[in-house]
Order: structure tokens, then C-alpha cells, then sequence
């Protein structure tokens, strides 16, 4: 009888977060007049909302557990990207270019990205042209985002592959197709909430076990001597220092994950999208706060906790957190072994959410962009709900059929692919293990 | 500072909890400004 309630609470968990956000799919369908509302949330979106739905569409799954583990391995100067993302991701974005964006594209009426670039600069080329790199790059990502969920749903939950594709795809085209913008961005919201959730406790859990916020970075700084030889070699010092100036290592922290994804940021239609839903400036000035906290939250979590790691298993295990395999499955593997049980089913829906907020906003971008700027205006007509509910129906077909026949490893970045092992070697593993002893609790209180 | 002696690495807690700091004051100060019309309380 236990048993059905250990697993009742795992499904019955799931249940309600899918309950909750195809509700708010139907919110979304509700809240849709007309299609501004469907691709621009009516220009009304609530600031918090905002804050939330644009922090979840910028932190991926990857963010969460692969820049942890890259952290294990490289030490908290990566900490420097959290800087870089508050200053340019949340104040730059949202002061500067957010404001800007919102009020030329509510001046201009424009209802998509593509649309905005083509009436600012009076060219109809530039609307088909960057319609066509989105259409045509997008569903590589999203096919990659789309067996990336499905794999994490198949180890997890124990469903077949195929189904779990099917099922992720369908849920998520589901509440874009019917609830527009609008379903996207309050989906975001409570998936930006689990994530917040999620990651807070991760840290103060962390602390708390590692005897408080001075102990635990005092011990990380006395492993420096535990440096492996070969970081030590190219200009790592330890993990609580910055690495040589100049070297190897100083230029993979520094150029590619600082300045290559802090600055990447301002490049993303998706997250540009989201400041012309805001009703006004004032929205965006209320929106600053959440969304600073987010993204320290996100990132700066993932870059402490990382590091830390090597605390945790050094003096449970006498090996650095590396040992146990590469960067990717770090963080999984911490949360297996370190973790309550609850919070393995928490950290589950944060990666979850983590998962189809970027995939439902990938598919509403692309959609709005194939069934608004392309086909829409090439027809000469004015952009239609059903268009645009055509196109992302096109487009997320697209996106599964190049999920299933492209190879994986053409498809898959190696981060990805090292994710989902990694995920289903360790963190699906406990969440299992997790299930089964309560099962062999429960068996042994019914004397079964 | 922290338990992290670099100033390198604190330097960035450091940035991180002021820029927070920072937006949260900022927001707050700017809660009503820059809006496009009146009355528009949410």
C-alpha cells in the first residue's frame, strides 16, 4: 500500500504540474481576443511575469546542471558570468534595449522580432530574411531541446522513448497552439517559480551541510593543493582564485563562457520578444528586481554550488567531485547522493521546467515567425491567429521529424548528449532507488 | 572575505549582491515612472 503512495506522489506530482500548466494553456485561450494577444500577451503582461518568463526562456537545463559541473571543474571565477548577466542580461537588457525595443515596437505595431528589424529599417528584405535564418536554423535547436526532454522523460518516469517524445512535443504545441504568447509566458512564470525554488534550496541545503558560508569556501580554498596537475599546468590555481592571467584556462573562463554567453544573451529574438509584451515602461522598471534575482539565483547558485562540490566529495568519498566522471554529471550525481529525496523529485520539475520553458518559447518564435512574417505577408495578408497556429503546428512537426531522423550525434551538442547520460546514469538511477526503498518500506510495514 | 581570499572571485559575490541591491532600489524608485498613460495600476 506504501508502495502505491510512494509512486502516487511521484506521478501525482507530475499529474498536478501538467494539470497546472495546460491550465494555463487554457488561460492563455481564454485571454486571446485577437492576435496581438497571441503573439505579443496584448501588450499587458504583468511585470512580474515578465521577470520570470524572461529568466526562464534565458536559463536552460544546460545553464542549471552543465555550467555547475564546468564550475567543479574550473572553480568559482566563473562567477564572473553572473556579473556579466546581471549587468548586460538584466540592466542592459531591460534599461537600455528593453525599453527601446517595447516602445518602437508598440510605435511601429510590430508583432514579431523579424517585423520589428524590417520596420525600423524600412526593408520588407530584412523581415524575409531574418524569418528565414530563424525558420530555418530554430528546429535544429529545438529538435536538439526536444530529445534532450524526452530522454530525461524516458530514464525518469520509465516511459518509452517514443512516447515520451511524442508526449513532450504534444503537451507543449498544445498550450502554445491554443494560448498564444499569453500561455507561453504564464507557463514560463510558474516554471520560473519551481526553478527559483529549486535552486535556492539547493544552496542553502549546500551551506547548511558544509557548516555555514565561511567554512564551506575556507575548505574549498584549503583543497588548492588538490588541484589536478593537468589544470594546474595550463593556469588553474585553485577553485576559490582566479586562474593565471593569460593562460589556457583564464581564456576558456574569461573569453568563451564570460563574454561568449554573458554578451550572447542581448542576441536572442525570444528574450526580445518578451520586452513587447510589456505594457509600458514602468512594467520594466518593475520587472528589474525579479529578474536580477533570477539570474543571480540561476547562475550564481550553479557557479557556487559547482565548486563546492569538491568539498562535499572529498570528505565523503576522499575524491574530487571530477572523479566520478566529466563536468556534465557532477551536479546529478551531488543531488543523488547529497540531496533529501523530496528534493529529488523538486530538482526533477526544475529541470523540467528548465526544459519545456525553452522549448515553448523556441516553438511560439518560430511559429509566429513562419505563419506571420513568411507566409502571412508573401500571401499579402494581415497576420491571423490561425496562421500563426498553423506555423507552429509546421514548424514543431518539422522540429520532431528532425528529431527522429537526424542522428543524434549530429544533432546533440556534446554537452547535451554527456547531460542526459549523465542524468540517466545517476539522477534517474536515484530517483528509482528512491521509489524502491520506500517500496521495500512499505512492503516490509505490510508484511508483504 | 566569505572564506575566499582572492579578491577576484569575492569581488564578484560582492558585484553580484550590489547590482541586486541596486535593481531592487531601482525598481522600487521607478515603480511608478515611465508610463504611457495614467491609471494603469496592475
Amino acid at each position: 500500500m506504501t508502495m502505491a503512495v510512494s509512486t502516487e506522489l511521484t506521478i501525482l506530482i507530475v499529474l498536478f504540474y501538467l494539470v497546472l500548466i495546460l491550465g494555463l494553456g487554457y488561460y492563455g485561450y481564454q485571454r486571446t481576443k485577437k492576435v496581438e494577444d497571441y503573439m505579443v500577451a496584448g501588450r499587458n503582461t504583468h511585470p512580474m511575469v515578465i521577470a520570470l518568463s524572461y529568466g526562464a526562456t534565458f536559463i536552460s537545463t544546460s545553464a542549471i546542471v552543465g555550467f555547475g559541473g564546468t564550475a567543479a571543474q574550473y572553480g568559482m571565477s566563473l562567477m564572473w558570468l553572473t556579473v556579466l548577466c546581471i549587468v548586460v542580461g538584466v540592466i542592459i537588457a531591460f534599461l537600455f534595449m528593453g525599453k527601446r525595443i517595447r516602445r518602437i515596437g508598440k510605435e511601429l505595431g510590430a508583432l514579431t522580432y523579424p517585423e520589428l528589424l524590417g520596420k525600423m529599417f524600412g526593408s520588407k528584405f530584412l523581415i524575409y530574411a531574418s524569418g528565414l535564418i530563424f525558420v530555418a536554423a530554430m528546429p535544429l535547436y529545438t529538435a536538439a531541446v526536444l530529445i534532450g526532454g524526452a530522454r530525461f522523460i524516458e530514464t525518469t518516469l520509465g516511459i518509452p522513448y517514443m512516447t515520451a517524445l511524442l508526449g513532450f512535443a504534444g503537451v507543449v504545441a498544445l498550450y502554445v497552439v491554443i494560448g498564444g504568447l499569453i500561455a507561453v509566458m504564464y507557463t514560463d512564470a510558474v516554471q520560473g517559480a519551481i526553478m527559483l525554488a529549486g535552486m535556492g534550496i539547493l544552496l542553502v541545503l549546500t551551506y547548511v551541510y558544509l557548516g555555514g558560508v565561511t567554512a564551506a569556501n575556507s575548505a574549498l580554498e584549503a583543497m588548492t593543493p588538490l588541484v589536478p596537475e593537468n589544470l594546474a599546468a595550463i593556469g588553474m590555481t585553485g577553485w576559490t582564485s582566479m586562474p593565471e592571467f593569460g593562460s589556457p584556462v583564464w581564456m576558456t573562463v574569461i573569453t568563451t563562457l564570460v563574454l561568449g554567453v554573458g554578451i550572447g544573451v542581448l542576441a536572442q529574438p525570444q528574450l526580445a520578444v518578451r520586452f513587447m509584451t510589456a505594457k509600458d515602461g514602468k512594467s520594466l522598471n518593475r520587472a528589474v528586481p525579479m529578474g536580477a534575482l533570477f539570474i543571480v539565483m540561476m547562475t550564481g547558485v550553479a557557479f557556487t554550488v559547482g565548486p563546492l562540490t569538491n568539498v562535499y566529495f572529498m570528505e565523503t568519498t576522499g575524491q574530487l567531485a571530477l572523479a566520478a566522471g566529466n563536468a556534465d554529471s557532477v551536479i546529478p550525481l551531488y543531488i543523488n547522493v547529497a540531496m533529501p529525496e523530496l528534493f529529488v523529485i523538486i530538482f526533477m520539475l526544475t529541470l523540467l521546467s528548465a526544459a519545456m520553458s525553452t522549448l515553448s518559447s523556441l516553438l511560439h518564435t518560430m511559429g509566429t515567425t513562419l505563419g506571420g512574417d513568411m507566409f502571412a505577408r508573401l500571401k499579402g495578408k494581415r497576420y491571423s491567429v490561425r496562421a500563426n497556429q498553423v506555423g507552429i503546428v509546421v514548424m514543431m512537426l518539422a522540429s520532431l521529424a528532425i528529431a527522429v531522423v537526424m542522428p543524434r550525434r549530429v544533432l546533440l551538442p556534446v554537452r547535451q548528449r554527456c547531460l542526459w547520460v549523465c542524468v540517466r546514469r545517476h539522477f534517474c538511477l536515484r530517483l528509482r532507488t528512491v521509489l524502491r526503498r520506500r517500496r521495500r518500506r512499505c512492503s516490509r510495514r505490510s508484511g508483504v | 572575505m566569505f572564506g575566499i581570499s582572492d579578491p577576484g572571485v569575492w569581488m564578484t559575490y560582492v558585484i553580484c549582491i550590489a547590482a541586486l541591491i541596486g535593481c531592487i532600489v531601482y525598481g522600487y524608485l521607478n515603480w511608478n515612472k515611465d508610463s504611457d498613460d495614467d491609471g494603469s495600476e496592475y
